[in-house]
């Protein structure tokens, strides 16, 4: 009896006992409910998306539907404002993913520094903007830019000696606008650089200082390559945003009605014209678009992400 | 001790209390630097909380001063005069004005009426008035006349409520099972999870809406915004997933080797462990519900009882923007999320920086 209960207490069988309750079917339940969300929330409407962009589904008349092919796919290459779109996307994410990149990193930077007082209340203080919601953010920019009142003209631009905001809407003060406020939505980014920048080792940097390289130094040769998957990371996040992703919050619902303005595009074919099967096709290209970006990122991220040996 | 006196000795102290004193003086430029940084980002958010107590008036004048303010006024022969800054030869005094003139106008001194009249020479419109602090609640109480803001805020709540339970409840089950069991194909569908952070709302935005409201009928009701929630969220599962990772295997492995099932073990071996990010998590999507206007645009638009806070608001504006009543709004609007994160900061931004670190 009582080597029979030695051996099944042994620590085989007992791995054995314990391997039962890690199996694939128990992992698969227990991921079953974002996997039921997957097929039905994402999966299916992105085929069903692009089943509908070779139709003539239009809303008010849903028994007219039939398939016509490559019509819409051909539509998009005479639609004018299609190029035209891709390119502004493009221009933006240009000129807000590099400049959100930089002021993240130095803000972490920064903000990791042991001389600095009340740390974690200046990061809290540099991380607030990203939590405030697009609708009060829209709000503030509306009377801020305002060309006679507002304080960006008042006692910016004014005492600057420049001429001043006059025309919220031209192409130019509208691009420095979301410049300006992408730098308000680096929260996130922020927080993953400060994070990496913790795990820097310090011998390293000890190491360093003693043979006398400066901070400055430090920061470009040490700390700067060893975080470049934080930076990555933040890459990543910042153009989801671009594309109308969502991370923190969806800034992008408030702003000229969509995250981008092929997002807001896109919107308009399907709420304003009802031309869903022509909005499907728009919606793949620009999938089509996002995905070509990824896929470009991640294959260049070997030559310039440090991957450190990883013990799992 | 002794060779206190020898000359190398007596340098090195002296260095060392000077190299002391530029530590500091450096420390201290550096926190300004930062402070003074800090500021610039923020200065908006003054812009919002000056202009939101103002009065429209106030928003006409183009001498007024960047804080609520109004002229000064007093009272001569029954009537409200305003008081301007007057240049004289002499220097400026600071005058009623009573007769207004293109040329030349008829001042008053607030210290001295019974002096009488004073003249002045040139068009007062060129004239700065005299300020004062003056604030007012007014743009708050329209916003809160004009809207059924009790109501909108119960909604919020309500459906930040409702989504929370659902999307931890899934979230972490997800999490688990992502963070501890072998999956057939290895990490392929944790990478497909992450994946579908990348896919842009409008390629599945069609068909879920034409389902959800000639399908289902669920239009003018909360049941869109709120059940796709009870499946998950890719980001909230990415963040449980790296943090119950960093729970020691042992731990659990010791509660199933004493018999205990998987959601037994994630109950009472994982979740004690993991409240500080399952709160995280909870306050980022308190945070992300608070903001929510677009999901309640698309489907509440026939329901102004069932609105959430953000898009009753934002509705409301786009009918008529008065800039103080914007602000007066988006003060309103961002009181609460700013307010949940000053006061949970220690715990949010902690547990943000840990569990962001591993990817």
């Amino acid at each position: 009896m009582n080597i029979e209960r030695i051996q099944r207490d042994s620590p085989s069988t007992a791995k054995r006992r314990f391997r039962l309750g890690y199996d694939k079917t128990t992992g698969l339940l227990l991921i079953s409910p974002w996997l039921v969300g997957f097929f039905l929330f994402k999966l299916l409407p992105i085929l069903a998306s692009f089943g509908l962009s070779f139709t003539n589904f239009y809303l008010l008349e849903p028994g007219q539907t039939r398939f016509v092919g490559l019509e819409n796919y051909a539509r998009l290459l005479e639609d004018e404002a299609v190029g035209f779109l891709i390119v502004a996307t493009i221009s933006t994410a240009i000129s807000t993913i590099p400049l959100q990149l930089v002021a993240s990193t130095l803000l972490a930077a920064l903000l990791s520094s042991p001389r600095l007082k009340a740390r974690t209340a200046l990061r809290t203080l540099f991380f607030l903007p990203s939590i405030i919601p697009g609708v009060a953010i829209l709000f503030m920019w509306f009377g801020f830019t305002d060309p006679n009142i507002g304080w960006l003209n008042r006692f910016i631009l004014r005492p600057l000696g420049l001429t001043g905001f006059n025309d919220l809407y031209s192409d130019a003060a509208y691009a420095l606008l979301i410049a300006i406020n992408s730098l308000w939505a680096i929260g996130p980014g922020m927080l993953i650089m400060l994070a990496a920048m913790q795990s820097v080792s310090s011998e390293i940097q000890e190491a360093a200082r003693v043979d006398g390289a400066g901070p400055l130094l430090r920061f470009f040769r040490i700390t700067l390559p060893l975080i470049t998957p934080a930076i990555f990371f933040a890459l990543v996040i910042n153009l989801i945003a671009v594309f109308g992703g969502v991370i923190l919050l969806d800034r992008g619902s408030t702003f000229r009605g969509g995250a981008s303005p092929f997002d807001s595009y896109i919107t308009y074919w399907i709420f304003e014209r009802w031309q869903l099967g022509y909005a499907a096709s728009l919606a793949w290209l620009f999938f089509a678009l996002v995905m070509v970006v990824i896929v470009i990122l991640f294959t260049t991220s070997r030559r310039w992400v440090y991957y450190p040996d990883r013990g799992d | 001790m002794q060779t206190h006196s020898t000359p190398p000795k007596a340098v090195v102290p002296h260095t060392y209390i000077s190299l002391r004193r530029w530590e500091l003086l450096g420390t201290a430029l550096f926190n300004l630097l930062i402070f003074t940084l800090l500021i610039a980002y923020l200065f908006p958010i003054l812009y919002i909380i000056s202009t939101a107590f103002m009065e429209s008036a106030q928003l006409r004048d183009r001498n007024a001063p960047p804080y609520p303010a109004r002229q000064v006024r007093f009272e001569y022969e029954g009537k409200e005069r305003m008081i301007y800054n007057v240049p004289y030869a002499e220097g400026q005094r600071q005058l009623a004005l009573v007769a207004p003139g293109r040329t030349s106008s008829e001042f008053v001194d607030p210290q001295n009426p019974e002096a009488g009249l004073i003249q002045w020479e040139g068009n007062w419109r060129i004239l700065v008035g005299v300020y004062e602090f003056h604030w007012t609640w007014e743009n708050f109480n329209l916003l809160f006349r004009s809207l059924r803001l009790p109501q909108m805020l119960k909604n919020t709540l309500l459906l930040a409520f409702i989504t929370e339970i659902g999307v931890l409840l899934s979230s972490i089950v997800v999490a688990y099972g992502f963070a501890r069991f072998p999956l057939p194909g290895g990490n392929f569908l944790f990478y497909l999870m992450i994946a579908t952070i990348l896919i842009p709302e409008n390629v599945t935005l069609i068909p879920t809406y034409y389902i959800f409201v000639r399908v289902l009928h669920w239009d003018g009701s909360w049941l869109p915004l709120v059940v796709p929630f009870f499946f998950g969220n890719a980001v909230y599962i990415f963040l449980l997933r790296q943090n119950f990772r960093s729970i020691p295997k042992e731990m659990d492995e010791a509660a199933m080797l004493d018999g205990a099932g998987p959601i037994r073990t994630l109950v009472s071996v994982i979740l004690p462990q993991s409240w500080p990010v399952v709160i995280t998590v909870s306050l980022l999507h308190f945070f992300y519900m608070w903001n929510e206007t677009r999901q309640a645009a698309l489907y509440l638009s026939t329901r102004r009882d069932l609105i959430p806070i953000s898009f009753g608001i934002q509705n409301f504006q786009s009918l008529s923007p008065v800039i103080n009543q914007l602000e007066a709004s988006a003060l309103l609007i961002m009181i609460v999320p700013v307010l949940v994160l000053l006061l949970s900061q220690r715990h949010f931004m902690r547990n943000l920086v840990i569990t962001g670190a591993e990817r």
